[in-house]
């Protein structure tokens, strides 16, 4: 017998706080796949994902409505198609790409992700020929996603894929240059990626995981700001320490949902269940955004001084919520600031609280990086490349996943909005500060060695 | 021993000290509680008990000897006896469900979800409802635990449930027991 209060309370995480499953993601191994012969290839990825997925959307949908928790996404990832498609040249990759669009659209999931390389210590073929790829691939699909994984802690960063991601990220933009560059937001530049992102655009089946794999990406920002408004209306006095509790015991709760719902699909479709990734995921909806939470905690905006701190303090006891919740905790798993996938955090930008550097200092306390980030199109693809180095460096020195999907818009300056639609949003373009003159550092290209705190072994 | 069972009602108006009282007469009777469920209805206790004991007693006999014991209480109390193999709980391949609603108060709107329960062979385990009053919709807010049959076409149950709620007025939400298990409990 549960108290009113239990039940009511969950219902009104529904009714008024947007609690929902963010994703349920599942992983496809393609690698037996592999062939030569580029229309058998085809061929066979399709037949894989179509039948493997066959039911996936409406397995979601119907434990979603049996326990009252909508599964707002359905998603594929597949092994990246670098590897996969090894054999393969620049224009069969984008022909591949193609396959894996028809493939999603087919079994109606709205991405699919694994148009992926690991290059962060060298480019094989594939790898090459996936990134050469990329601009057409992702100018001629709509629904395939995809990462470059371009250094590790292990590692080092490499400074030549990172320059080769900045000219690719610019060329993307100028093939989707009526849509606001938005081939660009289907593309995450990673150091230190995990094999189990749920969530796009990063996701991909890592190799050492299984045939298939459900992992689970749950949401909930909209649900720990209430958490918080209703703690400092009754207390307003309360201190730091009482509100990360607060904010524990809520990410417990949302992930609890996210593994019972994920647990029952992969037990309904026959698939071992991989991760749930606890990660505070925003949509571009008043009352869904991380960027809120700030202005909870008492900050009058995310940008503002402060901003750091809090951030550290909502992504770690998220993590801790929701590793007490569930037996397997993977992919990205904390707290996520995408720009223009956040209204909050759009606005902050337009209301000049919040600048590409602080963006940047955030990051290295969040899970995830500068994302969603809208830049003048102007922009070189060296500075590109400098402002993802900078990034990848934060993640390779802290051991840590960070990301860069930064959007060129071609033809605007800062300051005028970029509309990419649904749930990548809109944003003001973010001013780049002192890029000015040429950047032969970042010309040189080369390895940047492995920490000298990767070597543990 | 012959052994007879009983399940009573006591209602009256609330105050300290009525369990103490009726359960001291059950013991001074030689009766075993062998369930207990209590509530208070704004000001008024309402509570069941199932007891077994001596077969020499008869409700009747039982009533006197509970309303002579309690007289400071001025409490009513309905007996009944009774069948053997009532300890045995009804079994059903059933799946629990939690149904809630919220919405303006007005007549007739138990009667109508539960309607659906009826006509669906949906058992009410427990109920909870609330109703204030006036159009605030979080202030009239009914809960049913209930097991609904795995044999009963959910889809339609499901339909029907939201065609009865809309045509109540009600928001209506029909949730497996579990998600409250899980987001509630360690």
């Amino acid at each position: 017998m549960f108290t009113h209060g239990e039940i009511l309370s969950v219902l009104e995480m529904l009714r008024s706080e947007h609690l929902d499953l963010r994703t349920v993601t599942l992983g496809l191994n393609l690698l037996d796949c592999a062939s030569d012969d580029l229309k058998r290839f085809q061929s066979k990825i399709y037949d894989r994902i179509t039948s493997a997925a066959e039911n996936l959307v409406a397995v979601c949908d119907q434990v979603g409505e049996k326990y009252g928790i909508p599964v707002v996404n359905k998603r594929i990832s597949v092994s990246p198609i670098a590897v996969a498609a090894a054999p393969f040249g620049a224009d069969e990759m984008v022909a591949i790409a193609g396959t894996l669009d028809t493939a999603a659209r087919a079994i109606n999931v709205d991405f699919l992700g694994g148009f992926s390389a690991l290059v962060e210590k060298g480019m094989a073929r594939g790898d090459r020929a996936l990134i050469d790829a990329l601009p057409q691939a992702l100018a001629s699909t709509e629904r395939v996603c995809a990462s470059v994984n371009v250094a590790t802690t292990r590692a080092g960063i490499n400074m030549d894929a990172v320059l080769l991601m900045g000219r690719q990220i610019k060329a993307a933009a100028e093939l989707t240059a009526e849509k606001d560059g938005i081939g660009c937001a289907k593309l995450c530049v990673f150091a230190n990626i995990p094999p189990d992102i749920p969530f796009m655009a990063g996701a991909y089946l890592g190799v050492g995981e299984s045939d298939k794999v459900i992992n689970v990406g749950v949401s909930g920002p909209g649900v720990v700001k209430k958490a918080i408004d209703r703690m400092l209306a009754n207390n307003p006095d309360a201190d730091l320490g009482r509100i990360t509790e607060l904010i524990k015991r809520t990410a417990y709760k949302v992930t609890r949902a996210g593994e019972l719902i994920g647990r029952e699909v992969a037990e309904i479709l026959g698939v071992p269940f991989g991760v749930v990734d606890l990660s505070l995921a925003p949509t571009p909806n008043v009352g869904d955004s991380v960027g809120e939470i700030f202005q909870s905690l008492g900050l009058c905006s995310i940008g503002v001084p402060g901003s750091t701190v809090a951030l550290a303090m909502l992504n770690d006891a998220v993590k801790k919520g929701g590793a007490f919740a569930s037996s397997n905790v993977g992919g990205l798993s904390g707290a996520f600031i995408p720009v223009s996938e956040d209204l909050n955090i759009s606005q902050s930008v337009e209301n000049g609280y919040l600048s590409l550097e602080k963006l940047e200092a955030m990051t290295s306390v969040c899970s995830v990086g500068l994302d969603m980030v809208a830049v003048p199109g102007e922009i070189t693809a060296e500075t590109l490349a400098a402002i993802i180095a900078d990034e990848m460096a934060i993640g390779v020195i802290n051991k840590k996943t960070t990301a860069a999907r930064i959007i060129p818009v071609p033809g605007k300056k800062a300051g005028e909005r970029a509309s990419f639609g649904g749930l990548l949003g809109e944003s003001v373009i973010m001013q780049v500060n002192n890029a000015r003159g040429d950047n032969p550092f970042i010309r040189r290209g080369g390895q940047i060695p492995s920490p000298i705190h990767s070597l543990t072994n | 021993m012959l052994m007879k069972k009983f399940i009573i009602s006591v209602l009256g108006e609330d105050r300290p000290g009525i369990i103490a009282a009726v359960t001291r007469v059950l013991y001074d009777q030689d009766y075993n509680i062998e369930e207990v469920s209590q509530t208070i209805l704004q000001n008024q206790f309402s509570c069941f008990f199932i007891i077994a004991g001596p077969a020499g007693i008869s409700p009747e006999q039982l009533i006197k000897a509970l309303q002579d014991n309690t007289s400071t209480f001025n409490l009513f109390f309905h007996v009944h006896e009774m069948g053997r193999d009532a300890a045995i709980s009804r079994t059903c391949g059933c799946e629990p469900f939690v149904v809630t609603t919220r919405g303006p108060d007005r007549k007739g709107l138990v009667s109508g979800i539960t309607s659906v329960f009826a006509a669906f062979n949906v058992n009410v385990g427990q109920l909870r409802a609330v109703f204030r009053g006036g159009n605030e919709p979080g202030n009239n807010t009914m809960i049913y635990e209930v097991d609904i049959p795995l044999s009963m076409d959910q889809k339609e149950l499901r339909q029907c449930l939201c065609e009865k709620a809309e045509e109540l007025d009600l928001e209506i939400s029909i949730q497996h027991k579990n998600i409250f298990e899980a987001m509630n409990r360690i």
